[in-house]
């Protein structure tokens, strides 16, 4: 699972790499396609199963099959630069600085009100152990249980906050749809 | 079962994700390709939360990232509608040129 799951993230992050820095505009869509369907394979590994049925239906579905008829419908110039210049390494130093100091960060815990997220999480993990006579180390060992979130079923879990708790948002997200699309007719009209 | 162990390694995926995205849509020219490198950066906020939620041990993280995804298709359909039309008027595809607003 592990092995499977390091394979995931290493491929999207390299296609990831492939939309930014690819020349050809088919190219990056392609890269674009690869990375959703691996973070589709990571948000399975990470029990989200309704998510990864969405972001495979809507983001490689819909958004991308959008995307690669607009760029056959327009057919964008390959760009004429190197795909390596400087602004491109310039970039790149960039993500990895920010990569690294996000990753040590969440390594290390940030502390603030003298108890960081990372101890936050351990006090959870170790709530149930008062009597474990080796010292409680959660944060290596501890694995959380599959059906402590989704004991009824992903996608009734998800439905539920989403029409109790949150569906005032998941109204806004249907106006904000119908917006949307009244926008695109608009723009997309031939004008007289 | 994933171990907790592995989130660092999922923040810094979400944050690669994110990053490389800005860098993105700093460096290319063509709006497509910066439309695209828009979407890496909603994916990589859709990463954080569900992996926020899983070890978290709740299932709002999964809750928002479906509303990430509803404005990331939004937001494609307007984009791809101005490309559209950035095109129909006769003008290069390259958002270093259309610069009208800043003249």
């Amino acid at each position: 699972m592990t092995v499977l799951l390091a394979a995931v993230m290493i491929l999207a992050a390299l296609a990831a790499l492939g939309v930014v820095l690819s020349r050809q505009t088919m190219y990056s869509a392609l890269s674009l396609v690869t990375t959703v369907a691996m973070l589709s394979v990571l948000f399975l590994l990470l029990n989200a199963q309704f998510l990864f049925a969405v972001q495979l239906i809507i983001y490689a579905g819909a958004v991308m099959v959008l995307f690669v008829f607009i760029i056959a419908l327009l057919s964008p110039d390959v760009e004429d630069r190197p795909a390596l210049d400087y602004r491109a390494i310039i970039g790149l130093a960039g993500v990895a600085a920010v990569t690294i100091l996000v990753f040590v960060v969440a390594r290390n815990g940030v502390p603030y009100n003298d108890q960081g997220f990372r101890a936050v999480q351990l006090n959870a993990a170790c709530a149930h152990l008062t009597t474990s006579h080796p010292p409680c180390d959660p944060y290596s060992t501890f694995s959380f249980p599959v059906d402590a979130v989704n004991a009824a079923g992903n996608v009734q879990t998800v439905a539920g906050q989403l029409f109790t708790n949150y569906v005032f948002p998941f109204e806004v997200t249907s106006l904000l749809l119908l917006v949307a699309a009244i926008g695109a007719v608009y723009l997309t009209r031939r004008s007289n | 079962m994933i171990s907790a162990n592995l989130f660092p390694y999922l923040l810094g995926l979400a944050a690669f994700l994110f990053s490389a995205g800005a860098a993105g849509v700093l460096i290319r020219r063509n709006p497509i390709v910066v439309f695209m490198c828009i979407e890496l950066m909603l994916n990589a906020g859709i990463v954080a939360l569900i992996a926020y939620g899983r070890f978290l041990n709740s299932e709002e993280g999964q809750v928002f990232a479906f509303m990430v995804i509803v404005v990331a298709a939004a937001e494609v359909v307007v984009g791809l509608a101005l490309i559209t039309q950035i095109f129909r008027l006769g003008r290069e595809l390259d958002v270093d040129e259309l610069n009208e607003m800043s003249d």
